[in-house]
């Protein structure tokens, strides 16, 4: 007897997206098709301006493509207005940026909170949610702080836990260890994986570094707009040394 | 070529034309309002010399009499017992032809040849023709109502050479002729001119046998000639030099032109600080960029010095728009001032702006100075930037921080300086109102630091109020508060101005309704616009049925070298003296004295400025010479002309030959209908003399209605400080977009909707709003009392009672919520639109 196959929870099919450089067209995705399945951690690979970013703010519901379809949890993202976007993000999916991009003028604890709000979490719960994360990426004495006064680690720390506080079911990092020197981008590699497994969401990184992708499920390279996977044992070997 | 330091720096300000437009904007339109009311000022004041100086003519000097005129004897025996030849006479009024007033000028030709030039030059354009004056001077002799009048007068009345028009004089309808014309189609100093024959003015105006005044021409230096007719003039009489008569009437104006002018300055001190904001947030977005040239190599001098050229440059560019614009406005503004002029000081014809190059120069030196002014900050911020890539923005709010102790200390410092310069200024209104802006600056340094606590104390109950939304809005507000501070100091400072002013003016008006109700207590009043009532007339008009009493007014002055003392001369209706409000004596010993000894009142205006009180003394020049006069009291008069005497009829004709009467008040029996006695005013007067008759509740609302015709123009000025307030809004909310856009991109990838983010923009607008209105209200209070107790007091002696409309700061509250939020709606817009894939860019 065979296994069903895995639930596709991110497909993509088709997908073109481009950019007028003044009157020149720039195609930066073309023909792309992909599946990634619920639960799994997938690398996406590439030199700067390779389209990685791009990819996933498509992936994000943050921007649309040219022609193709997103289907995210059975929901076609492509048909969706800005509204519906908006709040499929606000409800599906969390954000961890290389330049962390939490808000200046609030504490630790409201960074968080401020998604759970838009969530309509209720005061209560919310406020045990951001103790369980703030523990949980051992920042349990900082709610109080500013985002100004930690460290780059620190702040990274605090993006996931909001990036993870409303329990998306994709979970999007952009460079997420860009900024942080080697040792603290390992703790918060692993801090990543942890999470988004316990969560039982899908984990999409863009990231330059073969040691990241080798972390990860699966491994995708983005090559003159075009999306390959590259081999599984190849990557696993490079994770297990 | 342009050095690439500096290329670098403006190539940043052209990149951002809105920023770089809000700032011209801001300087322009406090430049414009500075020019217009400059412009105004300086044109109806010019207006004024150039017609005074075309009138007097050749003319050194005048002998003035009293209020009746100089009988014509004086000067006949001047001309030939004493042998002077550089004299004529002249008598001065005013008439109306086709609803249009003019000043009258009765002169005897043979005389004028040695005074004025232009009322000969009319010769050449009688239908008679030729340059012979001779045919001018038979015009004048042999038919009466012959007058000539300047070409420009003529095209206004729509007359021609010899046509045949009306002219009222004294109420009365006279029958005129056109003989000529005179002056330049550009000769606007002759405007509105009407001369005559000294006989024919003398019918008109009812001055039989009396001149207004003997111009006299001494050639320079001729101090003996001075002293001979000093010598030789009879009582009653004096000689004055032509252009102190001139100088002290166009200052009667002064103070009016000097509030104007602060009101002005108001709008520029508001533009002052929207130029802060915008080059403060240019160097706070360079920051990069200024980073970057410190690292290789520019010095903090060149750096201090680029901003403040770019500073100099956008205030020069402004400056020249607001120019522009101020020519534009000063027309619009010059019928107010005018309008204002005509009715309390001294008839003004003008009707174009000059644009006189000091004007344009003050302008011009007030926006680039305020320029490098608000920018001497900022450039000093930028020149000490560390030389690296990027300074934090933290790290420049907290230097922000930091600074706002020091700030506010060197507020209150300011506060201390304007209380001690009203206190020790004594009646200087220039000083008085430099402590206004000393104040106003005080307060507004104070600003930063009161919003930072108020937002510490808010944001907490704003988030168990509005959630983390309303929160974030409110800390926003403390975390940029090197932009939002700026912008709520500026809304601040204009709320507070209308605070400042309609407490004042409200104030004003309340003494002045009160003052109206108490002293208008007769039924019906009735006079002549100008001159005097036919006694005949005024004869029938007391004698109607169902008038019971009457009272009588005159008002006149008497001059000397000071200027011009205002007699108002009263013949009470029997129980009416509560009419007039007594301030410092016993009413009741007061009137028995003021209608039997030498006594005189003086209002409250004229003691202030005179520096008189109850029971000193006045020397005024009779018709018998210099007498003393005891004041008896002071009295209580909002009249704008108020520095007056008020002296009893039987006084005034024991010492003047003038038994002229301006107007009367009629006190009507019980139950008597006044329309049916205003009927037969009209029938009783029609044909005879024009009289203008009003009831008084009439009466009061004219008043009223002058009264806030005079405060248009101060309505005017204070709302272009609020424009310039709510550009400054408009700039800080959308360079807090600008640099917040990010953190905005970030909220939107989040899942805020742009309805989200756009209400929490506009929710900050709000509290920007409220947190200036909140700032503005002390500092209105604080402007209204000093505006009515320094400077009204200073400039018209008047004391008035300060009382505060109910909802006034209600009402400001409510206009700076809307004006922030109507000025934030735009940003909000904006920031709603923000990309969430920006959050994704690296910085």
């Amino acid at each position: 007897m065979t296994a069903a196959p895995p639930q596709i929870e991110i497909g993509l099919h088709k997908l073109r997206r481009t950019y007028m450089e003044g009157r020149r067209e720039h195609v930066v995705l073309d023909d792309i098709n992909a599946g990634f399945v619920r639960g799994e951690s997938v690398a996406i690979r590439g030199r700067s301006g390779s389209g990685k970013s791009t990819l996933l703010n498509l992936i994000g519901a943050i921007d649309v493509p040219d022609s193709g379809e997103i289907v995210v949890s059975g929901v076609n993202l492509t048909k969706l207005s800005e509204r519906d976007r908006t709040l499929f993000r606000r409800r599906h999916v969390g954000f961890v940026y290389q330049a962390f991009n939490l808000i200046p003028t609030l504490s630790v604890a409201d960074n968080i909170r401020f998604v759970l709000e838009l969530n309509q979490v209720d005061a209560r719960a919310a406020s045990q949610r951001i103790d369980e994360l703030l523990t949980a990426v051992g920042l349990a004495d900082r709610a109080a702080s500013y985002p100004d006064v930690l460290s780059g680690g620190e702040q990274q720390r605090v993006a996931i836990a909001r990036a993870l506080s409303h329990r998306p079911s994709l979970l999007i990092a952009d460079e997420p260890t860009g900024n942080l020197d080697d040792r603290t981008a390992d703790d918060v590699l692993r801090l990543l994986n942890d999470l988004v497994r316990e969560n039982g969401g899908t984990l999409l990184i863009a990231t330059h570094s073969a040691r990241i992708a080798a972390s990860c499920d699966r491994s995708f390279q983005l090559h003159n707009g075009k999306l390959e996977e590259t081999k599984v044992e190849e990557t696993m070997s490079r994770s297990d040394t | 070529m342009i050095p690439v330091t500096w290329r670098a720096n403006f190539g940043y300000l052209l990149r951002h034309p809105w920023q770089l437009a809000l700032a011209l904007l801001g300087i322009a339109v406090g430049v414009a309002v500075i020019v217009a009311v400059d412009l105004a000022n300086a044109s109806a004041r010019k207006a004024f010399l150039l017609s005074m100086d075309a009138v007097t003519g050749e003319a050194t000097h005048q002998v003035v009499g009293g209020p009746g005129g100089i009988p014509e004897e004086t000067y006949v025996q001047l001309r030939t017992v004493h042998g002077i030849r550089s004299i004529a006479p002249v008598i001065g009024g005013y008439v109306t032809v086709a609803d249009t007033q003019l000043q009258l000028m009765g002169v005897d030709l043979f005389a004028e040849q040695e005074m004025r030039s232009f009322t000969a030059e009319a010769s050449k354009s009688t239908t008679a023709g030729g340059t012979n004056v001779e045919a001018l001077i038979r015009g004048f002799l042999t038919e009466p109502g012959t007058v000539t009048m300047s070409r420009r007068t003529a095209a206004l009345l729509e007359l021609e050479v010899g046509d045949r028009f009306e002219v009222i004089a004294d109420g009365r309808l006279h029958n005129a002729v056109l003989l000529g014309v005179f002056g330049d189609a550009d000769a606007a100093g002759l405007d509105r001119l009407l001369t005559t024959d000294i006989a024919t003015a003398q019918v008109w105006l009812d001055q039989l046998g009396f001149i207004s005044r003997i111009d006299v021409r001494v050639d320079d230096g001729d101090n003996a000639m001075v002293e001979r007719l000093e010598s030789v003039l009879p009582d009653g009489t004096r000689l004055l030099t032509a252009a102190g008569r001139t100088r002290t009437t166009a200052d009667l104006s002064a103070a009016f032109m000097t509030n104007l002018t602060a009101m002005s300055l108001l709008a520029l001190l508001v533009g002052l600080f929207l130029i802060y904001n915008s080059v403060s947030f240019s160097v706070l977005q360079r920051r990069g960029l200024i980073g970057i040239q410190r690292a290789l190599g520019v010095t903090r001098g060149e750096l201090y010095v680029l901003i403040l050229g770019e500073a100099a440059l956008i205030g020069l560019v402004a400056a020249c728009i607001g120019v522009l614009a101020g020519l534009w406005l000063g027309e619009q503004l010059l019928m107010l001032v005018s309008q204002s002029i005509n009715d309390f000081y001294y008839r003004v014809n003008v009707t174009d702006v000059v644009a006189n190059p000091l004007s344009i120069a003050k302008g011009i030196a007030a926006g680039v100075g305020v320029a490098l002014l608000a920018a001497a900050v900022p450039a000093i911020e930028a020149s000490s930037y560390h030389p690296r890539l990027a300074m934090t923005r933290s790290t420049l709010e907290q230097r922000t921080r930091r600074l706002l102790p020091v700030v506010a200390l060197a507020g209150c410092a300011a506060i201390v300086v304007a209380a001690a310069v009203l206190m020790f200024s004594g009646r200087n209104l220039v000083a008085g109102l430099s402590a206004v802006f000393l104040l106003i600056l005080g307060f507004a340094l104070c600003i930063p630091l009161l919003i930072r606590v108020i937002s510490r104390t808010l944001a907490p109950a704003a988030k168990r109020i509005g959630g983390t939304l309303a929160s974030m809005a409110i800390s926003g507000i403390a975390a940029s508060l090197s932009r939002t501070g700026v912008a709520i100091v500026a809304l601040a400072v204009a709320v507070s101005a209308t605070i400042g002013v309609s407490v004042m003016v409200d104030s004003f008006r309340g003494s002045v309704r009160q003052w109206l109700d108490q002293t208008l207590q007769a039924d019906i009043y009735a006079g002549v616009e100008r001159g005097s009532m036919d006694p005949a007339v005024l004869a029938d008009l007391v004698a109607l049925p169902g008038v019971e009493n009457y009272s009588t007014s005159r008002r006149s002055f008497l001059e000397d070298e000071d200027g011009r003392t205002q007699l108002v001369v009263i013949q009470m209706a029997p129980d009416s003296y509560a009419g007039t409000e007594i301030l410092d004596a016993d009413p009741a010993e007061v009137w028995p004295a003021w209608e039997s000894d030498d006594v005189v009142l003086v209002s409250e205006p004229y003691a202030y400025r005179n520096g008189v009180a109850l029971g000193d003394t006045i020397e005024l020049r009779t018709a018998a010479g210099e007498r003393d006069f005891r004041i008896a009291a002071t009295y209580q008069s909002y009249d704008i002309n108020a520095s007056a005497l008020l002296i009893s009829r039987s006084t005034y004709d024991r010492h003047w030959n003038d038994d002229g009467i301006d107007s009367i008040g009629l006190y009507l029996a019980d139950g008597v209908d006044a329309q049916k006695v205003l009927q037969r005013i009209e029938s009783v007067s029609a044909g005879r003399q024009q009289i203008r008759f009003e009831s008084n509740q009439r009466i009061r609302d004219l008043s009223l209605e002058i009264f806030d015709r005079t405060f248009i123009i101060t309505d005017v000025l204070y709302w272009l400080a609020i424009v310039v307030a709510l550009i400054g809004i408009l700039g800080a909310m959308l360079a807090m977009q600008l640099e917040r856009a990010r953190e905005f991109a970030v909220l939107r990838a989040l899942g805020m909707t742009p309805a989200q983010l756009g209400g929490m923009i506009t929710l900050q607008s709000a509290v920007i709003g409220l947190f200036s209105g909140i700032a503005a209200i002390p500092l209105g209070v604080v402007m209204a009392y000093v505006l009515i107790e320094v400077i009204n007091r200073r400039a018209f002696g008047w004391q008035i009672d300060m009382t505060f409309a109910g909802g006034i700061f209600f009402s400001a509250l409510l206009f700076a919520v809307g004006a922030a939020v109507l000025a934030g709606l735009y940003p909000a817009y904006r920031a709603a639109q923000s990309q969430p894939a920006l959050a994704m860019r690296e910085e």
